[in-house]
């Protein structure tokens, strides 16, 4: 309660000063340590690596909740393993139902990033925290792990030939013979492309909606700023609901294009 | 006029402009999408699917714009 008052405080000077900067941004607990203890060397580092921080509490927090489920696993499975089960069963089903049934393999990698930036896009609205994802190193490191994997799984299942074919737009007669120096380039711009669309685009949407709800909570401080009072007017509160609708679309949206990626890049039988 | 006041006008206004394209793009896909699920209830889940990867990609467009404004914001004030 006493963390609480004290971060609206500060939270009132920090938007306040942010706001001027131009990337407003909430504070989270550790701005809020470095606004107190800046000098001591821990705070410094914890201020430095905060989008690694915090995402490695979302890791640390999932792994926990996994061996919670795994712990005391029974063929009648109590209310935490029916949650994780529900959500492992949906998420294979998901992506299976893309990918058909060989699929299956690719369900813990995929799964796997579903629910890590589910999770990294809600975190920052737990009062003190802050959305990993509304950095653009979280995101892009995230798909390049995915621009490699598909990579991988496109040379491991067509072939080295295969793949440099797929590259080259499968030419079968003279026409698409002639036209792969053109499709060659197209196709490297293409997989290179696709990285960087996924980043930005989950980069994009949390930060928006990260800033709108700092404004908004900046706006409803200083509407009452006149009392003396570390309290506002919640005025972020429906951008609050918001967020999480965009936060669980963003996090489907990587998966399923992720998803759709390693479907182009499996051999397709129907043509 | 200084670049502060040409990136304090065009900033937002390009940004508006991407979400009007981005917008009618939106309004289309997702005006076919509804009447093909009227049309075909039974095949609901695989439309909102494929609507959903098309939203998705429209909606990066304004989604670039947007990150450009957040990289030019610090050169404002």
């Amino acid at each position: 309660m006493l963390f609480s008052f004290m971060l609206t405080e500060e939270l009132a000077k920090h938007a306040a000063e942010k706001v001027q900067e131009g990337a407003p941004e909430l504070p989270n607990f550790i701005t809020f340590l470095y606004h107190k203890f800046g000098k001591v060397a821990l705070v410094g580092f914890l201020h430095h690596w905060e989008n690694v921080i915090f995402s490695w509490m979302v890791v640390i927090i999932l792994c926990f909740v996994a061996y919670l489920a795994y712990r005391k696993r029974s063929i009648m499975p109590g209310r935490l393993q029916n949650l994780v089960e529900m959500v492992v069963e949906g998420l294979d089903n998901f992506i299976c139902g893309i990918l058909g049934p060989p699929g299956r393999k690719y369900t813990p990698f995929l799964g796997t990033l579903f629910v890590y930036i589910l999770c990294m896009n809600l975190f920052g609205l737990i009062p003190g925290m802050k959305s990993p994802t509304s950095n653009l190193n979280t995101t892009l490191s995230l798909a390049i792990c995915v621009f490699f994997y598909v990579q991988y799984t496109g040379i491991r299942n067509l072939g080295l030939v295969g793949y440099l074919k797929h590259m080259a737009g499968d030419p079968q007669d003279v026409v698409t013979w002639i036209l792969v120096p053109i499709n060659i380039p197209i196709h490297i711009i293409e997989e290179l492309a696709k990285p960087m669309s996924l980043s930005l685009r989950l980069f994009g949407n949390i930060t928006g909606e990260d800033v709108l709800i700092t404004v908004f909570v900046g706006l409803g401080v200083s509407a009452l700023s006149f009392l003396h009072l570390p309290v506002g007017i919640p005025f972020q509160l429906p951008f609050l609901f918001l967020a999480l609708l965009t936060g669980t679309i963003q996090a489907l949206v990587f998966t399923l294009l992720s998803t759709i990626y390693f479907s182009l890049m499996l051999p397709h039988e129907e043509h | 006029m200084s670049y502060q006041t040409a990136l304090a006008i065009f900033l937002p206004l390009g940004l508006a402009i991407a979400a009007m394209g981005s917008a009618f793009g939106l309004g289309r896909a997702v005006s076919a999408a509804m009447e093909a699920m009227g049309r075909q209830p039974e095949a609901a889940a695989k439309i909102q699917l494929g609507m959903i990867i098309g939203c998705a990609l429209i909606e990066a467009l304004t989604i670039y714009a947007l990150v450009t404004v957040f990289v030019l914001q610090g050169k404002i004030s």
